[in-house]
């Protein structure tokens, strides 16, 4: 197994960046395309973001299913990207940077648990 | 539809305006949505933080692509950006619609001020002086330099790269305005290095704030779709345009619609809708 170097890293994470966008670019508009059809105002309330809904919205083509699921590819891109170096740095024995790519994504996870909970 | 388009519109124009004056989106989307549109300032923020990814993801790409983002360095600050969005994405549910408008109109007086100083966008030439020349060393074994130069204060870099985060986070913004200057005057790190690294920051930091507001409902998939497309389409314009455009006449333009909207969040501080 060989070490890949740091233009190799470089150059999957600017991949794996430049993908996410558009995945998420494509939802969004695939949603907002929806949208239209749907005669939905962006000022019309949504309802909240559940997760467990997004399948079901996106099977029946609702706008909320496309949207949601764009933002969800918006927000997790960047930690893939963290995850794709700390792969990257592991395979190096970059011990330091896998030890800072795996506290950045301690810190997101983080904020998922207590962005699941209420606000006190 | 009417609505739907001229917040499209209004994303295009927020993601050209910033990406030709070299700041993100974030400081005009959030205005655009509250004034414009009405929307609560904590909802347009979540809006934003999602605007602010999606274009720094695309241009982040470009960057490393080129090797001219410093990956270990900007990984390196981006734990500590993302502890402060953290922090700060949790602040902001605690705080009211007039604190974060006050805090907002501060912001803007401030980038009104910085535009207004500029000389050149080649004030790149300007050395990064200040800095008390610390021995060189690596912290904790981790050699963070580049080609020709050397990473150094990497602790007020830390400090500056926590305080970039909740301010991040609490305004929706990429939060360049200050990793830019922390990397560069105080970091020793060059301009062009510093702009790239700061935008591949973007990502990790306002993804941690952006979980808390989409978790917490404060993100309007109906408000965000549009935006955010807007506002791809606006700097994907504006980067493959920036040098051809005298940018001076826009910049006055510019200081003049921060002044305005400064004025405008002031006075929701003060308690008028």
């Amino acid at each position: 197994m060989t070490a890949p170097s740091r233009d190799d890293l470089d150059r999957t994470i600017a991949r794996l960046l430049t993908v996410g966008t558009y995945v998420s670019i494509a939802l969004l508009v695939a949603g907002v395309a929806a949208m239209v059809a749907a005669g939905i105002s962006p000022l019309d309330r949504a309802a909240g973001f559940d997760l467990r809904r997004v399948g079901s919205d996106l099977a029946a083509l609702r706008p909320e299913g496309f949207l949601w699921l764009g933002l969800v590819v918006v927000i997790a891109t960047p930690s893939a990207r963290v995850a794709a170096s700390l792969l990257g740095y592991a395979r190096g024995g970059d011990r330091i940077m896998v030890l800072v790519s795996v506290l950045i994504l301690a810190v997101i996870a983080l904020s998922v648990v207590l962005g699941s909970g209420q606000a006190a | 539809m009417g609505v739907g388009l001229l917040m499209l519109a209004g994303g295009v124009a927020a993601g050209l305006f910033g990406s030709l004056l070299g700041l993100g989106g974030g400081i005009l989307i959030v205005p655009l949505l509250t004034i414009a549109f009405g929307l609560p300032l904590r909802e347009a923020v979540g809006v934003s933080l999602i605007c602010v990814i999606v274009t720094s993801g695309a241009s982040a790409g470009v960057y490393l692509e080129r090797h001219v983002a410093n990956l270990r360095l900007g990984m390196t600050l981006e734990l500590f950006t993302a502890i402060g969005a953290l922090v700060g994405g949790l602040v902001a549910f605690r705080v009211s619609d007039r604190v974060l408008a006050g805090l907002f109109a501060v912001l803007l007086v401030y980038v009104a001020v910085t535009m207004l100083r500029r000389r050149d966008p080649a004030g790149a030439a300007e050395a990064p002086a200040d800095a008390p020349a610390e021995p060189v060393r690596h912290p904790f074994g981790l050699p963070l330099d580049g080609p020709g130069y050397t990473v150094r204060n990497l602790g007020r870099g830390v400090a500056g790269s926590l305080g970039a985060g909740v301010v991040s986070a609490l305004l929706g913004i990429g939060g360049g305005l200050v990793k830019v200057p922390v990397m560069h005057l105080v970091m020793g790190v060059p301009l062009r290095v510093a702009t790239a690294t700061s935008n591949l920051m973007i990502g990790v930091t306002a993804s941690a704030s952006a979980i808390i507001y989409l978790l917490r409902g404060g993100i309007d998939p109906f408000v965000a779709g549009p935006t955010a497309i807007g506002v791809f389409l606006g700097a994907t314009v504006g980067s493959r345009t920036a040098h051809r455009i005298d940018l001076r006449i826009l910049r006055v333009l510019f200081v003049v619609v921060l002044a305005w909207t400064a004025f405008e969040m002031a006075r929701r501080a003060l308690g008028a809708s």
